[in-house]
């Protein structure tokens, strides 16, 4: 064994190289993402995380991703394939800039800055970084434009993988055109700037790497790594029942575009046999005329990010697992590959988690210890653009999104909600406003930010709960637009457990009356009036009547649930208070009620 | 002759408690007792009577020559670790109650649905909102409610709570609300310590501010009850000098200062180990930056020094990134990652070699301490590879068992089809990569080159793979002192009395609002002239340093920048944004000279020499000393070659030892793989040229 490098079962030549260089491209990766998390301009990237940094081969499949985004996780290959395809004459010192949903990119908010890295003058690797920008230029002051019927209207600037830099020098013509078009223009030249210094910060660590080790090391052990990957992958799936599975769901009604809302249909088959799983979306109605459709990158990676959350968390993610998952998709369909010039403005959002949250409550049928429930998808007041003049500043612009009090997360098969949890596709990595800084920098005042008690999907492990953002503006008027979910179809729970509640946005005027706001529309803050936003409670898993009682009692100690929902909904009854710690469950009435409630109604008489 | 005067620090760890001593030739001696949980004192009488035996006088002659002693605990951290803290009551404004639950988001591994989200560090039900608001300019937007307030404090009063602590919004742009319910809360509970946030910790963000001030609350009654029967013991044992308590800011204060502000005491103990660093490469003539690392059984921490001052964060947290506790009060940029002797390797699924994050820890520990462990860990590794003396640890009083180890290395052998040795120094090697990846993360975030930095060593299980991580990192230079088991407790002997205290003023470059920052900097000035004019201690020199922490219009991370005085005209204000562009280009490599400037906190720090012993220099000969024995050990590239041993105690200074050898120090191993060379200085510092780099 020990005298040829002969390939284990796994295909690992070397498992402890193999395993030092995995530790070094994730270091890397995450280099990449320190840089820009600590030098970008946006609250967005700054604040918000929304951005990803990757690695790929010269031959465009995904590396490394390390701790990004799970909506950016996949299509980072795509993007590069398209450079590949589009530029002949890749050269050291070359960087892209790469916004297009029709070839490759999430949404065009996201811009993608490209290095192609170099050693020994064979094109290796490129260093993808990639951010949520705070505008692109659209025709409303919001990266999200909901009613775009087609990319003209939407008018983001798409940069379809164009130059940005050779020899290592700025191509300004690029920036210009951007410096033009894009609201606060110095603002996305400080994080197109940000993005380019963590992709060159990865080229020169790449090409370090490289030359420590030597081409073809590394040659193999991107092979091996993929490799290894895919086993991980296979092995996980192997461990599934066999099965056919499917969900439906809904993206909201929207006014007026989309009276019945965007009906969804995942169906997927789980192979154990093959070690496969297939996703197939082909079911579902072509692309809309709004911002809604997804890009092909946005249909896959939900689906994949929703298989993901129900396997082993530590599996890598990149081309090599991806192997064993086959994504099946249809020309000019809503969850399918955009025929454009369709929008694609929300991609990564709205349509996009319902997608993740379909996949994992389709694998939460293969019973007990699979799947999740579904988390929240509201995008309400808390997650809105805020735009105007600041006129603490000379009637200054400003223009970004908040990122406050978002929804909850689902339960799972061993563990209750995350309660920062944001959206599907985010899934509680974005950091959240400081209310100071957001206070300081707009001219925006904020009432409440609180958890709300008693909305949590319950469950064996219950939904994280709801939460509540009150603003309103200092002075003069502040553009609000929001592109919510969550008002009609609340996220599902699983196997018993309850569903999540829905969320509301509301004007509320000084008179305490209060307007109903869509969950697409664009509101007129002015000193009559504040928003007040209630996001969705995640979807419960299991039972409610199997819930620990002592997780109850906690729960009501600590104001998530009421005493009331302890004994109506958890079954669980309780002595004492909460305000002098005495609150306690009383074991024998719990168990009896549990059983009452556990009886048929008829025989229970 | 002049009387021998003597200094003690004492460094009470979780298993051990370390005493130094250094005396008036500032040659340092050692003693270590058990850590004895129940009364610190006991742990910290053994240590000093330890080391009193190695300058051999009995304790209370020790004490009585002792001018100065420096104490360091965890029991700061332990409280938090354990929540052994006091019953607390937090004040926040109405409608923000949640701060401590919602933190500031952010979590490891998106798709894992396995973790629990953390518990807010004072309970929602111990929370309170306060009717009142400011807003960001320090406008009143809603008076404070006093009726209401009353009706918290009358609650708060009857729920028997033990400590309060309180942060509003923009209590830092107007501090009056926070004043107020500080008057109150004394008046309505007396003997109850009120942490007010604008006091504490006055920054901007809202979370950073509410954690620290909620975690110093919590903190104050215990540590004030601590200190207070440590000091008791200590004068009971004799000693009449002054004594002072090290912290995270990488130096001391008094005790008085501590009881109002013991957030500072919490991982202070790993912040004086860049302190000792510091000292050791000076003696060297060391012009470099450092990377410091502590290696012990289960942790691995490391640090920095740039340009010769200690590398600072407002952004440490105590546990996980996340889920842990963030301190958010600037202190000594150290991080820890799970690593070390007690690592487990294993193989996972797929056919790759893993080592950790499970750890034997100390109980059942390695297979070869022989209490019941199976598991191949780094230490086994070690032994397997021909590291460790045969006799055993600690000058041969821990037996090891060696056929437990290769047993257990064995298993993981077969499984990748290797000989013993060679996975065995594949274990250590992947060991080092946790390493090397907490030393790129934090050297990253600085923007230092590690392949500019010498690497400091310390803790027991550092010489093991530190010239192989250095080598990887491409530094050209390891320093490993003596006396690197001891690290936190020697940093104690060379640290200073340190203070910060910072006022938020938030102007920018554009429109710089002098008079607000001058303000702002008298009230920082006047504060700390006010504590050093407290001070019992110290060599009458200070000097008061001042920074800002600014940042890029529309950026959120700070970056600080040293201020060259305190009188800010336009062409200071000029110098000012042209230094902050500079440090933003060391930091990140790019600088934006168009952007406007916003600056927010200033900052003071107050440092106020205290005497320091001389460092005691060796005469050093060039010699090359013959080895104790050979025996074979495993290295990169070579295999099981014949190594020279050496035993530390023999070495004298000037001592060259060329690699592959292993040299055995009564606490720690030191691993010299073939191409490097170690040199014993006259300061008792082995010196590695590691034969990469420069």
């Amino acid at each position: 064994m020990s005298q040829v490098a002969a390939k284990s079962s796994a295909g690992l030549r070397d498992p402890v190289l193999a395993a030092v260089l995995a530790n070094r491209f994730d270091g890397i990766v995450r280099e990449m993402t320190n840089t820009l998390l600590r030098s970008a301009r946006s609250a967005l990237i700054n604040t918000g995380r929304d951005f990803s940094c990757a690695i790929t081969t010269a031959d465009n499949r995904l590396l490394a991703v390390a701790e990004g985004l799970p909506v950016h996780t996949f299509g980072s290959h795509m993007q590069t394939a398209s450079m590949t395809r589009l530029h002949s004459d890749l050269a050291k010192g070359d960087a892209f800039l790469h916004n297009d949903p029709y070839l490759g990119n999430t949404h065009p908010a996201d811009q993608t800055v490209m290095v192609p890295v170099f050693a020994e003058g064979r094109h290796m690797f490129t260093a993808c970084a990639k951010a949520h920008q705070a505008d692109i230029g659209n025709s409303i002051p919001s990266t999200y434009h909901f009613g775009a019927k087609d990319v003209y209207e939407e008018g983001s600037v798409i940069f379809p993988c164009v130059r940005l830099e050779r020899d290592y020098e700025m191509i300004e013509d690029v920036v210009r055109t951007g410096m033009r078009r894009i609201r606060v223009p110095e603002q996305w030249r400080g994080d197109l700037l940000a993005a380019r210094g963590a992709a060159r910060t990865a080229e020169r660590r790449l090409e370090e790497l490289c030359s420590r080790y030597g081409i073809e090391v590394i040659e193999t052990f991107v092979e091996d790594w993929l490799d290894y990957s895919e086993t991980r992958m296979a092995q996980a799936i192997r461990a599934l029942p066999k099965a056919l599975l499917s969900a439906d769901g809904a993206h909201d009604p929207v006014q007026p575009f989309l009276p019945d809302g965007v009906p969804l249909h995942v169906s997927l088959e789980v192979d154990p046999d093959q070690a496969r799983i297939v996703v197939d979306l082909r079911d579902n109605i072509d692309c809309v005329d709004a911002g809604l459709n997804q890009s092909e990158a946005c249909a896959i990676n939900n689906v994949t990010t929703g298989i993901f959350n129900c396997l082993d968390p530590t599996i890598p993610r990149n081309s090599g697992s991806f192997r064993r998952i086959e994504v099946l998709l249809r020309e000019n369909c809503v969850v399918g590959k955009p025929r454009f010039p369709k929008s694609c403005s929300m991609a990564t959002t709205n349509v996009g988690d319902r997608l993740v949250n379909l996949v994992q409550r389709a694998f939460a049928s293969l019973g007990e210890g699979y799947g999740l429930a579904e988390g929240g998808v509201s995008l309400g007041a808390g997650a809105a653009v805020v735009s105007g003049e600041d006129f603490r500043r000379g009637g200054r612009p400003y223009v970004n999104q908040l990122l406050i009090g978002g929804n909850g997360g689902p339960g799972g098969p061993s563990c209750d909600g995350w309660l920062t949890y944001g959206i599907p596709v985010v899934a509680g990595l974005t950091y959240g406003d400081s209310i100071e800084l957001d206070e300081l920098r707009f001219p925006i005042l904020f009432e409440t930010v609180r958890l709300l008690p008693g909305t949590a999907g319950a469950g064996r492990y219950r939904g994280a709960p709801a939460m509540e953002t009150t603003y309103g503006v200092r002075g003069g008027s502040m553009i609000v637009v929001i592109i919510s979910d969550g008002q009609y179809n609340a996220p599902r729970g699983v196997l018993g457990g309850a569903d999540g509640c829905l969320a509301t946005t509301h004007l509320v005027y000084t008179d305490a009356s209060e307007q109903r706001i869509a969950n697409f529309d664009i509101v007129l803050l002015d000193g009559t009036g504040v928003l007040r936003g209630r996001t969705n409670s995640g979807g419960g898993y299991g039972d409610p009547h199997t819930r620990n009682p002592r997780a109850v009692r906690d729960d009501v100690l600590e104001g998530w649930e009421t005493p009331e929902r302890a004994r109506d909904v958890y079954s669980v009854c309780l002595t004492g208070n909460a305000e002098d710690e005495s609150l306690a469950v009383d074991v024998e009435a719990t168990e009896k009620l549990r059983r009452a409630d556990a009886l048929p109604s008829s025989i229970s008489k | 002759m002049q009387f021998q005067r003597y200094q003690i620090s004492i460094d009470t760890g979780g298993t051990f408690t370390d005493a130094v001593v250094a005396d008036s030739s500032g040659a340092l001696h050692l003693g270590k007792a058990l850590t004895t949980p129940q009364d610190i004192s006991l742990g910290v009488r053994a240590a000093i009577e330890a080391a009193a035996a190695e300058t051999g006088l009995d304790m209370q002659t020790l004490l009585s020559t002792t001018d100065l002693l420096v104490y360091g605990t965890t029991a700061a951290t332990n409280a938090i670790v354990t929540r052994n803290v006091a019953r607390t009551a937090m004040l926040c404004t109405e409608g923000f109650e949640d701060v401590l639950l919602f933190r500031e988001g952010g979590k490891s591994n998106g798709h894992d649905f396995t973790q629990p989200f953390p518990l807010p560090y004072i309970a929602r039900r111990h929370t309170f909102g306060v009717r009142e608001r400011i807003d960001a300019e320090g406008g009143v937007r809603k008076p404070l409610d006093e009726e209401h307030l009353i009706s918290i404090l009358r609650t708060v009063a009857e729920r028997e709570f033990e400590a309060l602590a309180v942060c509003l919004l923009f209590s830092v742009v107007n501090q009056a609300h926070e004043q107020r319910i500080g008057e109150l809360a004394a008046a309505h509970l007396p003997g109850i310590p009120v942490t007010l946030s604008h006091r504490l910790l006055p920054i901007l963000r809202e979370f950073r501010r509410a954690s620290a001030t909620a975690i110093n609350a919590s903190l104050r009654p215990g540590m004030a009850r601590h200190l207070g029967s440590m000091e008791k013991s200590l004068r009971e044992l004799g000693y009449n000098g002054s004594l002072l308590v090290s912290t995270s800011t990488g130096g001391c204060m008094e005790v008085p200062m501590l009881l109002e502000q013991p957030v500072h005491l919490v991982k202070s103990g790993p912040a004086m180990a860049p302190v000792a660093a510091r000292e050791y490469s000076r003696r060297e003539n060391e012009a470099c930056d450092l990377i410091v690392c502590d290696t012990g059984g289960t942790t691995f921490d490391v640090g920095m020094i740039r340009d010769g001052e200690l590398v600072r964060t407002r952004e440490t947290w105590l546990g996980p990134r996340f889920s842990g506790e963030l301190l958010c009060l600037s202190s000594v940029d150290v991080r820890s990652v799970g690593a070390g002797g007690g690592s487990i390797a294993w193989m996972d699924a797929a056919g790759l070699l893993r080592v950790g994050p499970q750890s034997a820890g100390a109980e059942p520990g390695p297979a070869c301490y022989g209490r019941g462990g199976t598991d191949a860990t780094v230490t086994d590794a070690a032994l397997v590879a021909g590291y460790l003396p045969p006799e055993g640890l600690l000058g041969g009083l821990m037996s090891l068992d060696r056929d437990a180890a290769q047993t257990a290395v064995a298993k993981i052998a077969s499984a990748l089809g290797r000989d013993p040795a060679e996975t065995a120094h594949a274990i250590i090697n992947l060991a080092g990569e946790t390493m090397i990846a907490a030393i790129v993360d934090i050297t990253v975030a600085e923007g230092l080159d590690p392949r500019d930095c010498t690497l400091v060593a310390g803790g027991g299980a550092a010489g093991l793979n530190v010239v192989a991580i250095a080598r990887e990192l491409g530094c050209s230079r390891v320093l490993l002192p003596k006396t690197a088991s001891a690290m936190s407790a020697c940093g104690m002997q060379f640290a200073d009395i340190v203070f910060e205290q910072a006022a938020g003023a938030f102007t920018t470059s554009s429109s710089f609002d002098r008079t607000r920052v001058e303000n702002a900097l008298a009230a920082v000035r006047a504060d700390l002239a006010a504590i050093e004019n407290s001070l019992q201690s110290g060599s009458g020199q200070s000097r008061t340093d001042f920074f800002v922490e600014a940042r890029y219009e529309g950026q959120v991370w700070q970056l600080d920048v040293a201020l060259r005085g305190s009188q800010l005209g336009p062409a200071e204000v000029k110098e000012l944004v042209r230094d902050f562009h500079a440090v933003h280009e060391r930091v990140f490599a790019v600088c934006d000279e168009q952007s406007d400037l916003e600056f927010l906190t200033w900052k003071g720090r107050l440092t106020v020499t205290l005497p320091k012993k001389k460092a005691l220099r060796q005469p050093s000969l060039h010699t090359r000393p013959l080895p104790r024995e050979r025996r074979a050990a495993f290295f990169d590239g070579v295999g099981l070659v014949d190594t020279a041993f050496f035993s530390g105690a023999e070495l004298a200074a000037g001592a060259v030892i060329e690699g592959p050898a292993v040299i055995t120090e009564p606490t720690t191993t030191i691993v010299i793989p073939p191409g490097a060379t170690a040199t014993l200085s006259g300061y008792g510092s082995y010196l590695i040229d590691t034969g990469v780099g420069a």
